[in-house]
């Protein structure tokens, strides 16, 4: 029987004793408020994408010294429209990036840092690579947008891209590099090593999505995908079938070269985030954490498209429909969180007391003044010694007010 | 024997529903002293100063000295906003807006020649000093050569300023200067400092520069006014210097 029980305890242990530590079912009196991000929105039809949602509430407060305001409405975080990535190498490399017909070379020597705007994703050139001087690359770089987890290192740090050696020899043997940087979350990072880290595809385990695990991690902020591809060959769409060895015209693109002190910004192909012929597709992310009205289509999504998540982490329906019939009839977003929202209050009862308490004289409700004054018979009175000598020379004497000039 | 056995299955199968029913689930940064935190040292720069002034914390017009220390001579420029730089020599003192946050460049270190930094000071606290001697009690701002170290390689060192409140402290630990506390990353900064005393300000300084191509104009935040001291005592600053909780 004994052994019964014995193997009882230990099933029990192993099971429960890693998961519960006898506080489950009783309350710990402890409160949770929600994230800063989310307290920061004040709820549902507030601060939202899309029409009919309200702004911030605040007005503007009196101005104070250099246009500033004073009061009023709180001073609005910092939230930094850039992401600037700094390419740390290898050192000597040239970055271009795709423009408005055709690519701008030489843009930025590494190692070099830009400032690119986020939620795009953008074209690179990368060229003049030490130690392989006739490889080009046409990577894309997917610039995440900010988050609130991660706008404070955004805001004060780069990010920190740098092609390996080991990653352009997978290139080279024709493999798919995909780099992914995130910002692991507190409970992700080592003791002392704050700082961002960068999962790449060829590290992992085949199978592994580098994008899914960087998200299981932490928060995403760059996205770097690389392959072989050759971008700008001749014959290809936008270039000339026949080349000018065959008699033909090459067709001049507009050359803008950073050897020649020409510089132009790079040309977003696609929102980051969303599928995009040529970009492998994504994992959705949110919209940036920008405060402020919403103007569709500005700095918001433009109006009619999909904007609301689902469950399974596709995008949700259109608000519109766009050139068809709508054929959703249902879509359905349940919410499972065991929240604890008290009722509110309808009477309130607040009892105050100063221990000890006020105490003071009674007030004063009856006053009784009395004035003496002495009495003198005559020949009783003296006068004062000063007083003496002028005496009988009109001092105290009745003057007539028409004799006071 | 059988019921027995099966009086311990069916406990087997009540611990195993108990274990796959119970989720662990682990919060972003543990409690501090038994209360949860909302904010944090990655929540959004300038979020602690708005708060403060949404609750009433701090009056929104108030100017509270600081002063900024360097490990060596330089030059710290305070931004009114992008147009309007205010630069002054290390130890540089001037007042800034309480709840605001500022963005500073230091620059002119000999052991960083030609290395410029780009900190930010949000105020989400005052000081509450004897009436006409704010100017003698600035909130002390103490860089160290091993953190611009660190900026320069890349990474990220926030620092809460908080005034210390004595009966909180170890009496070891006032006698020591400067007195920064390094914790790990996976812990609450913001927290830990409002476990020893009054937050007064976060600190954050990284490698991040403006970028002369494209010029993002929310990168100096929104700024302030700025009320350039007209006197520097040294020995005030010591009186009033504050702790710090730096993470790395």
């Amino acid at each position: 029987m004994k052994y019964y029980f014995l193997a009882l305890g230990t099933v029990v242990v192993v099971c429960v004793g890693c998961a519960m530590d006898g506080n489950q079912l009783t309350n710990k009196g402890e409160y949770h408020a929600p994230p800063a991000a989310m307290m920061a929105r004040p709820g549902p039809m507030v601060d939202g994408p899309g029409p009919g949602v309200l702004p911030m509430m605040g007005g503007m407060g009196p101005m104070g010294p250099g246009g500033m305001p004073f009061g009023g409405p709180a001073p609005r975080p910092v939230a930094p429209s850039t992401t600037q990535v700094r390419f740390v190498g290898p050192d000597g490399m040239h970055i271009g990036w795709l423009i408005p017909n055709g690519y701008a070379e030489n843009q930025l020597v590494a190692p070099a840092r830009y400032n690119f705007f986020q939620g795009g994703t953008y074209r690179l050139k990368i060229n003049n690579i030490p130690g392989r001087d006739s490889l080009t690359l046409y990577p894309t770089l997917q610039v995440y947008p900010g988050h609130p987890n991660t706008e404070a290192y955004l805001t004060h740090n780069s990010v920190p891209l740098q092609l390996t050696e080991e990653d352009i020899e997978q290139v080279e043997s024709n493999n798919f590099v995909t780099k992914v940087i995130y910002l692991p979350d507190a409970r992700y990072q080592e003791l002392a090593i704050a700082n961002v880290e960068t999962l790449v595809s060829t590290r992992l385990d085949p199978g592994v999505d580098p994008i899914q695990e960087a998200d299981k991690r932490g928060t995403i902020m760059a996205v770097l995908r690389m392959g072989n591809m050759d971008l700008e060959m001749p014959g290809q769409a936008g270039k000339p079938m026949a080349g000018t060895e065959q008699g033909g015209v090459d067709q001049v693109a507009y050359a803008v070269d950073g050897a020649q002190s020409q510089f132009m910004p790079p040309l977003p192909i696609g929102p980051a985030g969303q599928g995009t012929p040529g970009i492998p597709g994504a994992m959705m992310v949110a919209g940036s954490g920008m405060p402020g009205a919403p103007i569709a289509g500005v700095n918001t999504t433009a109006w009619g498209m999909p904007i609301t998540g689902t469950p399974i982490g596709l995008p949700g329906p259109p608000h519109l429909p766009l050139g068809g019939p709508a054929t959703l009839q249902s879509h359905t977003v349940r919410n499972r969180s065991k929240n604890e929202v008290p009722a509110g209050v309808k009477d309130m009862l607040i009892d105050v007391k100063h221990d000890p308490g006020y105490r003071l004289p009674p007030p004063v409700s009856y006053i009784q003044y009395t004035e003496k004054h002495p009495v003198y018979s005559p020949g009783e009175l003296s006068m004062p010694a000063w007083a003496q000598g002028q005496q009988g020379q009109g001092q105290g004497q009745y003057c007539p007010p028409q004799q006071q000039q | 024997m059988v019921r027995m056995t099966s009086f311990i299955a069916g406990l087997s199968l009540l611990a195993v529903l108990l274990a796959i029913g119970t989720p662990v689930q682990a919060q972003q940064y543990p409690p501090v002293g038994g209360r949860q935190f909302p904010l944090n040292q990655m929540s959004p720069p300038g979020t602690a100063a708005q708060w403060a002034i949404n609750a009433g914390k701090v009056a929104p017009n108030y100017l509270q000295p600081i002063r900024v220390t360097l490990p060596q001579d330089g030059k710290v420029t305070f931004y009114e906003s992008v147009e309007r730089p205010v630069e002054l020599a290390a130890p540089a003192q001037a007042a800034l807006l309480v709840g605001r946050m500022y963005r500073l460049k230091v620059t002119g270190m000999d052991d960083f020649p030609g290395v410029e930094f780009f900190p930010s000071i949000e105020l989400i606290d005052r000081l509450h000093p004897p009436l006409g001697r704010e100017e003698d009690f600035p909130v002390d701002f103490e860089f160290t050569t091993e953190e611009f170290e660190w900026a320069a390689n890349g990474r990220l060192i926030t620092k809460v300023i908080y005034l210390e409140q004595p009966d909180r402290v170890p009496t070891e630990l006032l006698e020591r200067t400067p007195r920064i506390t390094t914790i790990e990353p996976s812990r609450n900064a913001l927290a830990e400092a409002d476990a020893l005393g009054r937050p007064m300000a976060i600190v954050r300084l990284g490698g991040r520069t403006p970028d002369p191509h494209r010029p993002d104009p929310a990168f100096f935040g929104p700024g302030g006014p700025v009320r350039v001291a007209a006197k520097v005592t040294q020995t005030s600053a010591k009186q009033s210097a504050p702790a710090a909780v730096r993470l790395r």
